[in-house]
């Protein structure tokens, strides 16, 4: 097996134009470490350990927007007060990441990359209609978070690329947000369902913007655009939002049919759609 | 009392916390070789003929064994029929149908791997219910019912005929896995006259020695077998724990050469036996006034491929099934069934947690039919001093069910809470702030638990106890601590019968070679029994100690007193007065030629069983408890979160209130996750839980703030009165939780763990996998 640790964004840049080799990335390692124990890699693999690339690896504040590090971890995002105050449901998705051990390791790049459907740093980062950047033998490209995934477990990156910066628009006072994670347990749990919103109400108590991305529901990650423009122009209220988990639920059984878990998922997914929605209508 | 009653520090608390401890991977060897197994492919197959010849051939291979190469006994275990090495058939995907000794685990894993088995796959069953139907595939050779236990009391027909309604539900309980966090693992190493010396993990070393010696084709005497520290058990690692080590000394007795089988957590999980499912069938009936007419009860164990402790397990069931309560009229029946699932066995609780389950929601459906309140209800029909049992057994101790019970009502507010909570239930329904729905529930269990191994076994138990000639002292028993304090409890025994601090004691590594059969550490019995033996062990020692002491300061029949390190003489004219201290007296001692080397046996034989009927003094005593759980449910994703807990237990008397305490919260810990999370899910005989991060246990924050409330009604059948607790602490956790979430939701739980989906659809929920009981095969089975 071969390890390579580039010390800067130069040398990892360098070794990404040897496109003879097809590395195998190592971030936190809090996936990757798991799935070498059941199936190692074979000897012949390239293992390339991003974790010293210093630049990728803080929260920065550009203007108006966020610029995170693919190696940002997750405590780091729970902690951070920049974050806690203009993007507060990443902060509080990250927060319920596995345990502290885990919060310290991984990144959110290895959580979007890995791509597992109860992954809690998409459903925030799509609401928050983030930017993939991406690094590759021919230099940076970008790319929607929402176009960043086939489905789940197949992001679309190619071999010799690796995620250097994720961007999103900072949240104003007036746009109110929550995420919510249903697991079964208070730590170490994969959710069973999450759900991202942002919600903006003019002083009528009348929606003018929406976002809602749920996880665990659909077979690749969406917003839910039906659900958006019902509440679009109306009151946010719990008889709405209501009716807005109804339409998720009934949209989530057109895209996938009547499935072994459809009776729980139909009726707590919409519950939870109110949820999530009253939560960011009532946030402080 | 000086020392009993104290919360004295651990003794292996040190050793543990600064990672001295030496668990039984951390012994090694020099030339050590390793072992890999080669595991069944097909839950259910005949062996046709296992070809090692590719495996043997690889270099840094130096033994490959089937189970023709065992020169003993292969099979072993209460019915005789666990296969060390899987020999005409597999019965369970967890089978080892060949083992290797190599120079590295990866050269042995390899090998392993080369070797080809032919099968001809058998029709399989997974269902216990269908494993007892006529035309279901045949296990072993006398068909499929392992056990089948009867009690008959009175005359149900005519009970049922005086009843006034009827209560009858259907039940069913879960596998699980023991979670001990450290897997099975054992270090054989031959010995210079021929023998064997086995190092390792294992709860019930006097049993493993016996396997042990008959698959090595040797005398007891020759097979030596040390206890390593153990990081946990809970009753799993006795047959599990035995199959590794034998297989290791199979292979050093094969090569000549130390030889380490470990298992990490995924054979751990495949390989071992688990908690029984358990389908219970509850028919009682019931007077106007919340009285008891008459009790059907029939059951259904799975036992899985082998016997192993069924029919034990299934015993504590029938005995106990239909709980602390009054009944003239009872007859259960419990069977146990061979399927090829994983093979069940010993558990903390051994038969208790399910039937518990299933009494316990009964009796809250009783107090709602009745109007009562669930703490009436049990009032009204629990056992007093003097109760007879469902086998006819007149109870002559202390029966302090009902203290128990008042105690943990008083000290939750049971009864406000349960009124309160109740007419909430009963409102509209509709959620109060769309972001929070939850409602909040109490619930209440009681039990009644039969004390050690009772009319199943012979209860002997044996302990030596050495005073050193500088006055230190090492303490040897035949019950092992696996965690739950064993050897601080002995240790304060000791050191209370003798006036000495603790810190003069050093527990000896429990040797088969050092101290006599005392049976498994098991049926909560290591306090009572164990300490018994200590106990009359360190009083043999203080027999010679008196009578020096009386012979040099020429005394006669004057109350001697042992305590802080000295002894004193009480006279009635000069009250207390020194008269030397303990190191002074133990070299007087040794001086006198009377070295201090004592040992202690505790026997208790007053039980006796009829099978036939199902009647007799099941135990020679039992303890009292009940559990007060407080939940929260979200009403719109079915999770119950435990805020509270109250747990109420007669533990005779405190050995050590700190780790009766740990007992309890433990206790409630596992207890909930019986109740709400855990499973151990195979499809088809497929494990599907192998590893922590799909098989869910409680963590730290998933807990309650706890309550232990210790009870003490000093029992003459114990060391200074003492019971047990290590049981009792879990065995009606998860049905104080069910019978709150009853109590917040209005609807009751049937089936366990309740989980999300149990809780919100009163049902569990699978993937459609094809199922393939009694007709259909499956493809070969590899994990990983
Ligand atoms: C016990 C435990 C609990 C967990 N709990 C949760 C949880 O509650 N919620 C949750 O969402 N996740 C959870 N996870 C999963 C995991 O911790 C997260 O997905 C984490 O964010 C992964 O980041 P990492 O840096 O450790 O990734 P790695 O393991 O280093 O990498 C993961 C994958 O992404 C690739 N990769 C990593 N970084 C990059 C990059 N910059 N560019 C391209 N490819 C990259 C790797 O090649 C690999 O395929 C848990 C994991 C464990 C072990």
């Amino acid at each position: 097996m071969h390890y390579h640790r580039p010390q800067n964004i130069n040398i990892l840049q360098e070794l990404l134009q040897d496109t003879n080799r097809e590395y195998t990335i190592l971030a936190g390692g809090t996936d990757l470490m798991v799935e070498m124990r059941q199936k190692p890699l074979p000897a012949e693999a390239h293992i390339l350990d991003i974790s010293r690339v210093t630049e990728i690896s803080s929260i920065k504040e550009e203007n108006n927007q966020f610029i995170l590090g693919a190696l940002v971890t997750h405590q780091q995002l729970a902690e951070s007060i920049a974050i806690q105050k203009y993007a507060p449901l990443l902060a509080v998705a990250c927060r319920q990441v596995g345990s502290l051990q885990i919060r310290n390791r991984g990144t959110i790049g290895g959580n979007i990359t890995n791509a597992s459907p109860c992954a809690d740093t998409v459903p925030p980062l799509i609401v928050l209609n983030a930017e993939v950047e991406i690094l590759g033998p021919q230099g940076t490209r970008t790319a929607a978070i929402e176009d960043f995934f086939d489905k789940p477990y197949f992001p679309r990156i190619k071999p010799n690329e690796v995620v250097t910066r994720i961007r999103f628009k900072k949240l104003v006072p007036h746009q109110k947000s929550a995420f919510f994670k249903l697991g079964r347990r208070k730590a170490l749990a994969i959710s069973r369902i999450n759900m991202a919103a942002i919600l903006q109400v003019d002083e009528n108590n009348i929606i003018k913007e929406v976002r809602l991305a749920p996880g665990s529901v659909f077979p690749a990650w969406k917003r839910v655009h039906e659900a958006e423009q019902f509440l679009t122009g109306k009151t946010a209220n719990e008889n709405n939002f209501n009716e807005a988990g109804r339409i998720t639920s009934e949209e989530m059984i057109k895209i996938s049919g009547r499935r072994w878990s459809t009776p729980y998922k139909e009726p707590v997914t919409a519950a939870l759609v109110r949820r999530t929605l009253m939560l960011a209508l009532e946030q402080e | 009392m000086n020392i009993i009653g104290k919360r004295e520090k651990r003794v292996d608390a040190l050793g543990k916390v600064t990672g001295a401890a030496k668990y039984a991977d951390d012994y090694n060897l020099t030339h050590q070789l390793y072992g890999a197994v080669k595991y069944a492919e097909f839950p259910h197959a005949e062996i046709l003929s296992v070809d090692i010849s590719e495996a043997q051939k690889l270099p840094g291979v130096e033994a490959v064994m089937r189970a023709a190469d065992v020169p003993g006994n292969n099979c072993f275990g209460l019915g005789g029929d666990i296969r060390i090495l899987a020999d005409d058939r597999t019965r369970y995907l967890g089978d080892v149908v060949a083992i290797v000794a190599a120079e590295s685990k990866a050269i042995a894993q390899k090998a392993a791997e080369l070797i080809h088995v032919e099968y001809r796959e058998l029709p399989a069953v997974f269902d216990p219910e269908e494993a007892l139907l006529p035309e279901a595939p045949q296990i072993h050779t006398n068909g499929n019912e392992i056990v089948h236990h009867k009690l008959r009391r009175g005359n149900i027909a005519k009970g049922f005929s005086e009843a006034d309604f009827i209560i009858e539900r259907d039940f069913t309980t879960q596998p699980i896995e023991h979670s001990y966090i450290e897997p099975e693992a054992a270090l054989a190493e031959p010995d210079e006259q021929d023998g064997i010396k086995v190092i390792g993990s294992m709860q019930n070393f006097y049993t493993s020695h016996k396997v042990l010696a008959g698959a090595l084709n040797l005398p007891l005497s020759k097979v030596q077998i040390l206890q390593s520290t153990l990081g946990g058990s809970f009753g799993g690692k006795d047959e599990s724990a035995t199959m590794v080590a034998a297989r290791a000394a199979l292979l050093a007795q094969k090569t000549g050469r130390p030889v380490k089988m470990l298992n990490n957590r995924e054979d751990s999980v495949r390989q071992s036996y688990k908690r029984h499912a358990y389908k219970l069938h509850y028919k009682w009936g019931c007077k106007g006034d919340g009285r008891i007419a008459a009790m059907e009860i029939k059951i259904i164990a799975d036992g899985g491929a082998y016997t192993s402790m069924s029919p034990f397990v299934t015993w504590r069931s029938v005995v106990q099934a239909a709980g602390p309560y009054h009944c003239e009229n009872i007859k259960t029946d419990v069977y146990a069934a061979f399927t090829n699932n994983n093979f069940t066995g010993a558990m903390r609780g051994f038969g208790s947690p399910q039937v518990n389950f299933a009494i316990e929601s009964m009796m809250d459906e009783l107090a709602e039919r009745t109007a009562r309140s669930p703490l009436e209800i049990r009032l009204l029909n629990g056992f007093e001093t003097g109760s007879v049992t469902a086998s006819g057994q007149k109870l002559k101790h202390k029966v302090s069910l009902k203290q128990v019970l008042k105690e943990a009502a008083k000290k939750s507010g049971f009864e406000e809470k349960w009124n309160v909570n109740r007419e909430m239930e009963k409102d509209d329904g509709i959620p109060d702030d769309g972001k929070r729905n939850v409602r909040r529930g109490v619930g209440l269990s009681c039990a009644y638990r039969g004390v050690a191994l009772g009319a199943e076994g012979v209860d002997a138990a044996s302990a030596v106890v050495y005073v050193q000639p500088d006055g230190s002292l090492s303490i040897a028993s035949g019950i092992i601590d696996m965690g739950q304090g064993a050897q601080t409890a002995m240790s304060q025994i000791t050191a209370e019968v003798l006036g000495v601090s603790m810190e003069r004691i050093r527990f000896l590594q429990p040797d088969t070679g050092r101290v006599a059969d005392s049976g498994p550490t098991v049926a909560s019995r290591g306090t009572i029994m164990g300490g018994g033996a200590v106990k009359i062990a360190a009083e043999n020692i203080r027999f010679i100690l008196e009578k020096t002491a009386r012979e040099w300061f020429a005394l006669n029949d004057e109350k001697l007193i042992f305590k802080e390190e000295q002894i004193f003489v009480e006279s009635q004219t000069e009250g207390l007065k020194q008269l030397t201290e303990f190191d002074v007296l133990v070299a007087k001692c040794y001086a006198k030629g009377r070295p201090l080397f004592a040992s202690g046996v505790r026997h208790i034989a007053e039980t006796w069983w009829d099978e036939e009927t199902g009647q007799g003094d099941a135990y020679f005593t039992y303890v009292y408890g009940a559990n007060v759980a407080e939940v929260e449910v979200d009403m719109d994703t079915g999770k119950v979160d435990v805020v509270r807990f109250w747990s109420a237990h007669d533990v005779g008397r405190a050995i050590n209130k700190g780790m009766v305490e740990g007992q309890i919260f433990g206790g409630v810990a596992m207890g909930m996750g019986y109740g709400l999370l855990e499973e151990f899910i195979q499809e088809n005989g497929v494990a599907k839980t192998v590893n922590f991060d799909e098989y869910y246990i409680p963590t730290a924050l998933d807990m309650p703030e706890m309550e232990a409330l210790i009870i003490e009604n000093p029992d003459e059948k114990g060391p200074f009165g003492a019971k047990s607790i290590g049981e009792p602490a879990l065995e009606m956790a998860a049905p104080a939780i069910a019978n709150a979430i009853f109590n917040a939701t209005g609807k009751q739980i049937y089936n366990l763990p309740a989980n999300l989906e149990e809780v919100l659809l009163g049902r569990k929920l699978r993937r459609n996998t094809p199922r393939a009981s009694v007709s259909c095969k499956i493809g070969p089975v590899k994990y990983m």
